[in-house]
């Protein structure tokens, strides 16, 4: 059985899509993240000022901008440095699949930094069959979240006739990826369909499936390329422009009131970020099953990578708290979170073991997983030899 | 009349599937079974699943994997990927395999394709053809992933392929794969013509379109793609209504 | 629940069919022992390979023998499907001259091609078209498109076992019954929607 290789610079595996680990053992990741020390920011911040400035509303009757949030740490670093930068923009919100407590305070903070704000729920009751078709079919059970997450605040741009979305960040530049997507800036139909992360499922799948019509799905239908073409409606990632750091965005952001979470949320290694939504936990579980690795491992390579963690703690820290399965979540436990999706524990048990890449995992002679007490997985190796 | 086949593939390398271009600069795109389940959600005519460094690893096939990703397939799978002996065909019709596709096999051991022809009808046996385009115009086939010249032309191949009992021909252009610009539509045609059994044309599909033209100027009986279902937002379903708009027989 | 004996004679796809028949609210038995096949409600042989291997396979386990009291006897419903239906004829002309199961007349011989472009193996999607009535396509709409791939065919000499034709290689039968005993060229367990329905069907004779 031949092993995981890990990059020997952070701790992330080879088994994530889109990550490269080249002839040196470095990750893709890692050398996005090295090539930053070549950035020239001051003319990646006077580029970015200059598109903001081209999409300012002239008459002011209009927003500047859309800035997609959620209440979390970016969602607060963006709008703050948005309104700093002398822009109006329109916060909108995407509400989440279980929106927690302390997502919902955050979420107030937010509007407090000083913005008109738009929340868009979805139908919950198609919500959670959509969860649970998901979860069932991809082994995402954020699948909904990250679709409406791209598509509501595009369509609220398009319907408001405001063309500037800015995005916090983009995905390939730090979580690597081929280097065509870290080259474009701009969120265009092809860019979502390649790398937003869709995992092959999409709208159309839907229709027909437990009673589902192309009219529940509204919000959940990305806008036609006549009209984002009509209002010119584009996208930015503020990741680009600036050195994007999610730990000093979360400083920034408690400074501004946000709240973290009273100690680290399972899974992972931080109090500071994913505080909105307690399904979140199962998301980043199958994460573990399908490739190796769950939040616990990106967290700890974001840090590796600023000099904030050495790899060898790094390492003990993943084999910690990595991949354990999910029993409670922000608090809640799952057997709450699947029953509200119209699930038992077993039948998720079932689809976790599905949806297990079963090469990334210790198995008895049967080819069975072999479990701890409490569900757990041993992966086959945590680390290079 | 038997309809036009539009199928994806999905190439598996050592723990998950990939997609490459020209049979290399290999990108992790995601969980097998996540693939499977959504073709079969999806309804497509087949799935093509292949295995491809089990040859050269020199490894058998994975029949445990291959056994997991049929149990949530309901439609007919070919399935290829280091395939040397009757032994391994059997074990994968057994596990949920329709047919098995044979590539460097078929060459090393040609007996071979008539052993299993025998043994389990030709209807099984899928003769998995890679070529490449020479400068002069003629085609090379290649084993092992595109890495050994054959010194034969797929034509050639494919013909001694049928005549060993093969009952259908997997016909992929290495040069196109992966560009998304389209099939070679003259390597279709040139073995195509060779052969009396069908022929999967695969390499290169970027487009309905591209796929409209193999079948009407390679007169190819199926259409294979990976990276346009991948990368961009077709699917296998818009593809057969693109095709029944242009005159093709499909099932919908 | 419908306790379904799919019969191992060493060659099939059981896999695939045991998770069809799952699929359809049934228990698959994948067994080869007469105790299994006489407690089953009802009994499905598939079938991928040669009708001579196929036979000898049968009847070296003692199958025919304990199908044939079961089935034809004992009146448990029977599904054949592809050479599982092939098996049914009296006798087969793949690789010489052989002798089948023989309940449902007829030679089963290898498709011709009829036309332009007609390609033997017959692999793909194609059209089914029934011939009379019966419980096996209740809620299957004449001329949709079932899953085949084969080289041969089963040529019913009495007119009234055939349910079903495909048109194909001057047209063939794709589907054929006499009681309780059925047979289908095509394959329902890939054959999605429509061959589920079938099953289904079948699973409530």
């Amino acid at each position: 059985m031949r092993s995981i290789k890990y990059c020997a610079r952070c701790v992330m595996p080879e088994t994530k899509p889109d990550l490269f680990i080249d002839g040196d053992g470095v990750c893709s990741a890692c050398r996005n993240y090295e090539r930053r020390g070549a950035v020239d920011w001051d003319r990646r911040r006077q580029e970015l000022q200059t598109i903001l400035e081209r999409y300012r509303s002239k008459s002011g009757e209009n927003y500047d901008c859309v800035v997609p949030v959620s209440g979390g740490k970016d969602s607060h670093f963006q709008t703050i440095r948005l309104l700093e930068l002398g822009m109006n923009p329109l916060a909108v919100t995407a509400t989440t699949d279980h929106l927690s407590a302390i997502g919902r305070r955050n979420i107030e903070n937010l509007k407090k930094q000083g913005v008109d704000y738009i929340e868009v729920t979805t139908n919950p009751l198609v919500r959670r069959k959509i969860n649970r078709l998901a979860l069932a079919q991809v082994g995402d059970i954020s699948w909904p979240e990250h679709v409406t997450i791209f598509t509501i605040p595009v369509r609220i741009a398009v319907q408001l006739g405001i063309p500037l979305i800015v995005w916090g960040e983009n995905p390939q530049n730090e979580y690597g990826g081929p280097a065509g997507a870290a080259a474009d800036n701009v969120l265009t139909r092809r860019w979502l369909e390649e790398f937003g992360g869709l995992l092959g499922l999409r709208v159309s799948d839907l229709v027909g499936r437990e009673g589902l019509e192309p009219r529940h799905l509204i919000q959940y239908t990305y806008p036609s390329d006549e009209a984002l073409r009509r209002v010119g409606v584009t996208g930015l990632f503020l990741g680009y422009y600036v050195p994007w750091d999610g730990y000093s965005n979360a400083l920034y952001a408690q400074a501004h009131g946000f709240e973290t979470y009273p100690q680290p949320v399972e899974g992972a290694l931080v109090n500071y970020e994913n505080l909105d939504n307690a399904q979140t936990g199962i998301h980043d579980y199958f994460k573990f099953l399908k490739y190796g690795f769950g939040r616990a491992t990106d967290l700890a390579c974001l840090h590796v990578r600023r000099g904030r963690l050495v790899r060898a703690d790094a390492v003990k820290l993943v084999r910690m708290h990595d991949g354990k399965f999910p029993w409670v979540y922000l608090g809640t436990p799952i057997e709450e979170i699947v029953r509200s999706i119209d699930m038992t524990l077993d039948d998720f048990i079932r689809v976790c073991d599905r949806f297990t890449n079963k090469k990334l995992f210790e198995c008895d002679a049967r080819g069975n997983l072999v479990k701890d007490r409490d569900g757990n997985l041993t992966k086959i190796n945590y680390d290079n030899p | 009349m038997p309809k036009i086949r539009v199928m994806p593939t999905l190439l598996f390398k050592d723990v998950g599937l990939v997609k490459g271009v020209a049979f290399d600069s290999w990108r992790r795109v995601g969980s097998a079974m996540q693939a499977v389940k959504v073709y079969n959600m999806r309804e497509v005519d087949e799935l093509v699943y292949l295995d491809i460094t089990a040859t050269s690893d020199g490894r058998p096939p994975d029949f445990e994997t291959v056994d997991d990703l049929a149990d949530e397939c309901f439609m007919p799978l070919t399935v290829g990927g280091g395939v040397r002996t009757v032994e391994h065909v059997r074990r994968l019709l057994k596990v949920g395999a329709d047919k098995v596709a044979i590539n460097t096999a078929a060459v090393e051991q040609p007996a071979l394709i008539r052993e299993i022809a025998d043994r389990f009808g030709s209807q099984c046996v899928v003769v998995s053809i890679d070529a490449r385009r020479r400068p002069d115009g003629t085609y090379e086939s290649y084993t092992h992933a595109g890495r050994r010249p054959v010194g034969k032309n797929p034509a050639a191949l494919a013909k001694d392929a049928e005549a060993m009992g093969a009952g259908e021909v997997l016909l992929t252009s290495i040069d196109r794969d992966g560009t998304l610009q389209g099939y070679d539509v003259e390597l279709t045609r040139l073995v195509c013509e060779a052969v009396s059994i069908p022929v999967i044309a695969s390499g290169g599909a970027g487009t309905y379109a591209h796929m409209a033209d193999v079948l009407r100027e390679g007169r190819a009986s199926a259409v294979a793609a990976a990276s346009m279902y991948h990368f961009t937002e077709q699917t296998p379903l818009a593809a057969k209504q693109y095709l029944r708009e242009a005159g093709f027989p499909v099932r919908l | 629940m419908k306790r379904v004996a799919v019969v191992d004679y060493g060659m099939g796809n059981l896999d695939s069919v045991g998770r069809a028949i799952e699929e359809c609210g049934g228990r698959p038995i994948v067994t080869d022992r007469a105790a299994e096949i006489e407690t089953a409600t009802h009994i499905v042989l598939p079938g991928v390979g040669a009708f001579g291997d196929g036979i000898r396979n049968l009847r070296a386990r003692g199958l025919d023998e304990i199908l044939r009291e079961h089935a034809v006897v004992g009146g448990i419903p029977f599904l054949g499907i592809c050479l599982g239906m092939q098996l049914l004829g009296a006798r087969g002309h793949e690789g010489g001259v052989t002798d089948g199961l023989g309940w449902i007349e007829g030679e089963v011989r290898r498709l011709e091609p009829a036309g332009q472009d007609q390609r033997v193996p017959h692999i793909g999607w194609n059209e089914v078209s029934f011939t009379r009535a019966s419980p096996l396509f209740t809620g299957v709409a004449p001329g949709h498109d079932f899953y085949f791939v084969h080289s041969y065919h089963l040529v019913c000499r009495d007119k009234e076992d055939v349910l079903a034709t495909t048109p194909y290689c001057g047209g063939f039968v794709s589907a054929a019954a006499r009681g309780r005993i059925f047979g289908v060229q095509f394959h329902p367990e890939k054959s999605q929607r429509l061959g589920f329905q079938v099953l289904r069907n079948f699973l409530a004779v």
